[in-house]
Formats: C-alpha cells, sequence, structure tokens
C-alpha cells in the first residue's frame, strides 16, 4: 500500500480540511509578494502536471508543452489587446488554441519514437517562438506584447484585490487536478501506462497507440493554455522568455522534482519550486555573493537541482516519501510480527 | 530570379550551410557512438564565441591583466636580478592592451569547449550511461546545462552583446557583380578543412578508428580491447571542439549573446534529422541542402518564414523517412 493509498482512506477528510486552508490563505498571509508568488506557483502547478500526463504516464518525450502555455497566454492577449475580445473569452479561446496545436504537433509525433519525439516537438516550441517574434506588429516582438487587461468582472478589477486571482487559480489548479487524477486512474490512463511500460504487447492487446497519445497530447494541453491566458491577463504582458530554456528548466524540474507520473508531485513541488527560485532572486544575500546579477543564478541553481534529482531521487520528492512511507510500515510490520 | 539573387543565395546557403554542418556534425557524432542526444550543444557554441572573445577583445582577458603587468613592473625596477627577468613579462603584458588576438583566441575557444565538453560528459552523462531510459535522462540533464551555462555566462559577462573582431579586414569580394563579405568567405573556406580534418582523424587515426568502432558495435569494441569508457568523454570532447568553432565563425558574423546558438541548435535537429542521425556523411550534405532551403525560402518569401519552411521539411522527412537521407537501422 502506496501513501496515495493511504490518503485515499480519508480523502473526503482531506479535501475539506485542504479547501478550508486554501480559502484561509489569503486572509492569513497578507504580503503581497507571498500571494503573487503563490499565483503564479499555482499557474506554473498546472502546467508541471499536464506536462506530467505526456511526459510522465505516457513516456513521451514531449518538450513542446511550455509552447501550449505561451500559445494560451498569447491567444488570449492579442485577442483582448488587437480585437478587444473579453479576457473571459479569451482564457477559452486559449484552451482550445493550446488544444489545436497540440492536435498539430502530436500528428507527426506519434509516429516517430523517443529521440525523434523530442526532437521533433522541442523543434515546434521554437518554431512558435521564431513566429511570434516574427510579426512583432501583432505580437510585440522580443519585447513581448503589453498593455494586456487584466480581468474583471463589472467594475470589480482582479488586479486591486489580493484574493480573485488567488481563488481563480486556484479553482482551475483544483479543477486540472481532479481531472488529471480522474484521468490517470481510469482505463484511459491505464492504457497510456500500458503502452509506455510494454508497447508491443499493449498493442497487441488491441490498445489503439496513436490514438492514445493523440489524446495524451490533446487533454494534457487545454488546462496549460487557460493558465497561460490567465498569466497574461495576471501579469498584464505575454513575453517570448516563456519560450526560453531558462522556464523550461524550471518547469521541468517541477515535474522531475516532483516525481514522475505521480501529478500530485509537480502540484506541490511546482508551488514550491516557484516560491524557492523566485525567493533566490529577491534575496539580498544572493545579491551580496554573486554580485549585480541575480536574476541567472537562482535558473543555475535550478539546473543543478534537476542534475541532482535526476542523479540519486529519479523517483522526486513523491517517490522518495513513497518509499520512506514504505520502509516504515514494513519495519511495523516487522516488529509486529516478531512480538506475536 | 537575377543573376545576382542567385549567387548571393548560394554565398549565403554556403555560409548557414558551413555553420550547420559544422554544428550538426558534432550532436550527429555522439548520437552515433554514445547513443545520448545533447541539447547543451548550443550552449557550447555560445562557449566557443565568448571564450574566442575574452581572450581576443580589449574588454576581455588583456584588460584583466592590465593591473598585474603593472604592478610586475613596478615591482621589477624596485628589485634585483630576478626583476629583470620578468620586466618583459610585465611590459609584454601591458603591450597586450589591445587584447591578445584571434590567434591566440581560437586555440583557447578549442581548449575552453573541449574542457566544458568533458566535464559536461562527467557530470551530466557519464552517471547515467548504460541505465534504463538514460536517453531521456540525458536530455534533461543537457537542457539543464544549457540552462546553467546560459545563466552562468550572462553573470559573467552581463547580458550586453558583444562581437568578435574579424580576421580579414578590407573591400567584399566581388562574385559576378555580387558583393560577399571576406569574413562570409573565410567561413566557407575554413568548414570543409575543419570536416576534412574530422575525416582524417577518423578515419585514420587510431582514437579515431575506435570512435567508429564504439558507434558499429560497442560490445565489439571492448572485446578488441577499445576502452569504450574512454571513447565516449573523447567522442564528446571532439563534438564540443566542433561546437566551438561553430561559435568562433558565428561571432565573427553576428553577435553574440548568451542566448546565441538556441536557434542554430533549431536548425542543428533539423538538419541531423534530415541527414540521418549517427551518419557523418549525411548530415553534413543535409547541413548544406538545409542551408539552401533555408536561404532561397528567405529570398523567395521572407527571412521570417524560412523557419516555418525548414520545419515543413522537417515534418515532411520524418513521416515519409524517419531515418533521414543516410540514416542508418533504428536499433
Amino acid at each position: 500500500m502506496s501513501l496515495m493509498d493511504q490518503l485515499n482512506k480519508y480523502r473526503i477528510g482531506l479535501a475539506i480540511i485542504g479547501l478550508v486552508a486554501f480559502l484561509a490563505v489569503p486572509f492569513v498571509i497578507t504580503d503581497k509578494l507571498l500571494i503573487h508568488l503563490a499565483i503564479l506557483g499555482m499557474l506554473y502547478a498546472i502546467v508541471a502536471s499536464n506536462w506530467d500526463l505526456t511526459l510522465g504516464y505516457a513516456g513521451v518525450f514531449n518538450f513542446a508543452h511550455l509552447a501550449f502555455f505561451g500559445i494560451g497566454a498569447y491567444t488570449s492577449g492579442i485577442l483582448a489587446v488587437k480585437a478587444g475580445v473579453s479576457p473571459w473569452l479569451g482564457i477559452l479561446a486559449g484552451g482550445a488554441t493550446a488544444a489545436l496545436a497540440s492536435v498539430i504537433v502530436s500528428i507527426p509525433a506519434i509516429r516517430l519514437r523517443g529521440i525523434y519525439v523530442a526532437l521533433l516537438t522541442f523543434a515546434c516550441s521554437q518554431l512558435v517562438l521564431l513566429l511570434l517574434l516574427s510579426q512583432p506588429l501583432i505580437t510585440g516582438g522580443q519585447q513581448g506584447l503589453t498593455g494586456v487587461p487584466q480581468l474583471q468582472i463589472g467594475d470589480f478589477r482582479f488586479r486591486e484585490s489580493p484574493f480573485a486571482h488567488f481563488y481563480l487559480v486556484g479553482f482551475l489548479l483544483l479543477c486540472s487536478t481532479i481531472f488529471l487524477r480522474r484521468l490517470v486512474t481510469s482505463d484511459f490512463g491505464l492504457s497510456l501506462i500500458a503502452l509506455r511500460d510494454f508497447e508491443e504487447y499493449a498493442v497487441a492487446r488491441g490498445i489503439p497507440l496513436a490514438q492514445q497519445r493523440l489524446l495524451a497530447f490533446l487533454l494534457s494541453s487545454i488546462f496549460p493554455g487557460m493558465a497561460g491566458a490567465v498569466y497574461a491577463h495576471f501579469l498584464i504582458v505575454a513575453s517570448p522568455d516563456i519560450f526560453g530554456f531558462s522556464l523550461t528548466t524550471l518547469l521541468l524540474s517541477m515535474v522531475l522534482v516532483g516525481g514522475v507520473a505521480t501529478i500530485y508531485g509537480p502540484v506541490f513541488i511546482g508551488v514550491v519550486m516557484t516560491y524557492v527560485s523566485e525567493l533566490m532572486a529577491s534575496s539580498a544575500w544572493m545579491s551580496d555573493v554573486f554580485g549585480i546579477s541575480r536574476g541567472p543564478v537562482r535558473f543555475m541553481f535550478v539546473a543543478m537541482l534537476i542534475v541532482l534529482t535526476m542523479r540519486f531521487f529519479p523517483g522526486g520528492v513523491w517517490g522518495l516519501i513513497n518509499q520512506l512511507s514504505s520502509r516504515v510500515r514494513k519495519q511495523k510490520q516487522a516488529a509486529a510480527d516478531q512480538h506475536t | 530570379m537575377s543573376l545576382e539573387a542567385i549567387v548571393a543565395i548560394i554565398a549565403g546557403g554556403l555560409v548557414s550551410g558551413s555553420l550547420y554542418a559544422l554544428m550538426a556534425s558534432g550532436l550527429s557524432l555522439v548520437w552515433g557512438t554514445v547513443r545520448m542526444f545533447n541539447f547543451a550543444h548550443g550552449a557550447l557554441v555560445m562557449v566557443g564565441a565568448y571564450s574566442a572573445w575574452y581572450m581576443s577583445n580589449r574588454g576581455g582577458l588583456a584588460k584583466a591583466l592590465q593591473p598585474l603587468g603593472k604592478s610586475i613592473i613596478e615591482s621589477s625596477e624596485n628589485s634585483g636580478a630576478l626583476g629583470g627577468l620578468l620586466l618583459p613579462l610585465g611590459e609584454w603584458l601591458v603591450s597586450m592592451r589591445g587584447g591578445f588576438g584571434l590567434v591566440l583566441g581560437v586555440p583557447f575557444a578549442i581548449l575552453c569547449c573541449g574542457l566544458v565538453g568533458y566535464v559536461m560528459y562527467v557530470l551530466l552523462v557519464k552517471p547515467f550511461v548504460g541505465k534504463p531510459g538514460a536517453d531521456l535522462v540525458v536530455i534533461i540533464t543537457t537542457i539543464a546545462g544549457a540552462s546553467f551555462m546560459q545563466n552562468g555566462v550572462q553573470v559573467i559577462f552581463g547580458p550586453r552583446y558583444k562581437q568578435l573582431d574579424r580576421i580579414l579586414t578590407g573591400p567584399p569580394l566581388q562574385v559576378l557583380e555580387t558583393a560577399i563579405g571576406l569574413q562570409e568567405v573565410l567561413v566557407i573556406v575554413l568548414t570543409p578543412v575543419a570536416l576534412l580534418l574530422l575525416h582524417f582523424f577518423l578515419k585514420h587515426s587510431k582514437l579515431g578508428m575506435a570512435i567508429r568502432a564504439v558507434a558499429q558495435n560497442d560490445d565489439f569494441a571492448h572485446l578488441v580491447g577499445i576502452n569504450v569508457g574512454q571513447i565516449y568523454p573523447l567522442t564528446f570532447v571532439v563534438s564540443s571542439i566542433l561546437a566551438g568553432l561553430c561559435g568562433v565563425m558565428l561571432g565573427g558574423l553576428f553577435f553574440i549573446l548568451p542566448t546565441m546558438g538556441a536557434q542554430e541548435l533549431l536548425f542543428a535537429f533539423v538538419v541531423v534529422v534530415f541527414g540521418g542521425l549517427g551518419s557523418l556523411p549525411g548530415t553534413i550534405i543535409g547541413a548544406y541542402v538545409i542551408g539552401f532551403i533555408r536561404e532561397s525560402s528567405a529570398y523567395i518569401f521572407s527571412l521570417y518564414w524560412a523557419p516555418v519552411v525548414l520545419f515543413a521539411t522537417l515534418i515532411l522527412v520524418l513521416i515519409f523517412r524517419p531515418r533521414g537521407l543516410m540514416g542508418g537501422e533504428e536499433s
């Protein structure tokens, strides 16, 4: 029995406690920066946990997931700035274009194996970046798309309240996590795992490889697209930095350090990593130790963290917790056996 | 299409093709031998450009050594025989105010890239060789490595762009009434020389033959007494040096930035897939073909649409011939 099964026993109680704790957060934490980071962290957590579906469960070397996030951000941003479309519709449109992009990427990707998938998806995400940079009149080019309107309901502007974005993004993360957990424990999720672990056998048992992989891409792109749209309206800018190596590394570290093929791992570690890395960027001792530019230094730490995780804890934090809890249980079992 | 345009496309295609060939041959060599894909290859290009700049430019090492040179001169004036020996050194350091030139810059870049390549192999690749799922893990660790190097260089040199000195100065070469810059001519001429050197190294030197043997079958290579554990890092070093050379050439043509190399890496991906992963002749032919496709599509459509055309080419190749032009059987 793993940790997850144990948690499952008390899941209603845990869910209520979690929900109450979550709703109370903006009341307890009044520091604006912390709330800002929590919102950012939850947005990244959405991308990381959805990425986990293709990278972890389906075992597809997919490196295009941040592109879906970026496409969502730019779609909603451009619609709002250039066409005056309501940001709320923009969020839906962001999810839709991300889904469309995922289908376009996955059609060639599902025919390929291993390394070729990595090359193709990586090339795809860079291509999206090049296309965005090539149309500076629409996308703002290298500077990014500025002047993206913020979310509002009636006269209520979301950026004026510490609660609004927090609850909205939290709700999105909750929906995404429930959706993903449902998905990976369903027959569909099991078929993905089967294809990953023993492709020939799974195909021989009648699992349609191409269709399942395409669905995995599609289903895991919608929430990142919507998160990207919210991200653009939250920061009131859509920037090409989304496609850079640095953010890719950060998001990748969330999936890996959190634990591949767990969904929960990337969700929790996503929030924690955002907090830690932003804290590194803004802390005073970092600037004392490393001189002027401390922004880049945090990405160097993130990079080191990834390599160390891959080297020593391939299962990530979640895997580590599971391992420890099962070891403790075995020891208890052994002690109980000795008594009888 | 005018004659002028055709000459321009050919020259541009040769320049891009040369750069891609240098970069992609390293990627292909590592894939063929170690069966790993190095996503930090673009960052190595950047390291090559920066280290050449640091050695050759007056804002780099020369500037940092000025105080040392001055203090040597001062102290040697006060001391006896030893001071007399050191005086020329101090005077030389001060006289090199304008930088050490590319004569030292290029070897320094090669040295740096070789070293970085070796360290990268030891830290990012070696621990995972032979483990299940190593190819994915190494993609991830090398992406992390690329991010580490990009940000590290930004910490050291700052985000402002730099440029290498031109090796040849003078009016551009006139070919059929089309002007081609001398730097471009140099790239076109020197790349085949470098690739020929690589060819002779692989075909005729003992180490090169060992690399090819490991690429063909590492178990049997082991059986005939080749130390596979040494060939892997060697391959990484050779491939890094090629990336470094590409960086030196890029640095002479365009600006040097911490994020440079990422776009070239993308094109190098297209090239290796097009030419066939692991096949050096395929990669080199592929590089020039992709270079020409890029330049002609940039001319016919626009520079911005060239990546799209290339990408469409990539997808078509992947769909109809996933092993590329000259790629071997997938193992």
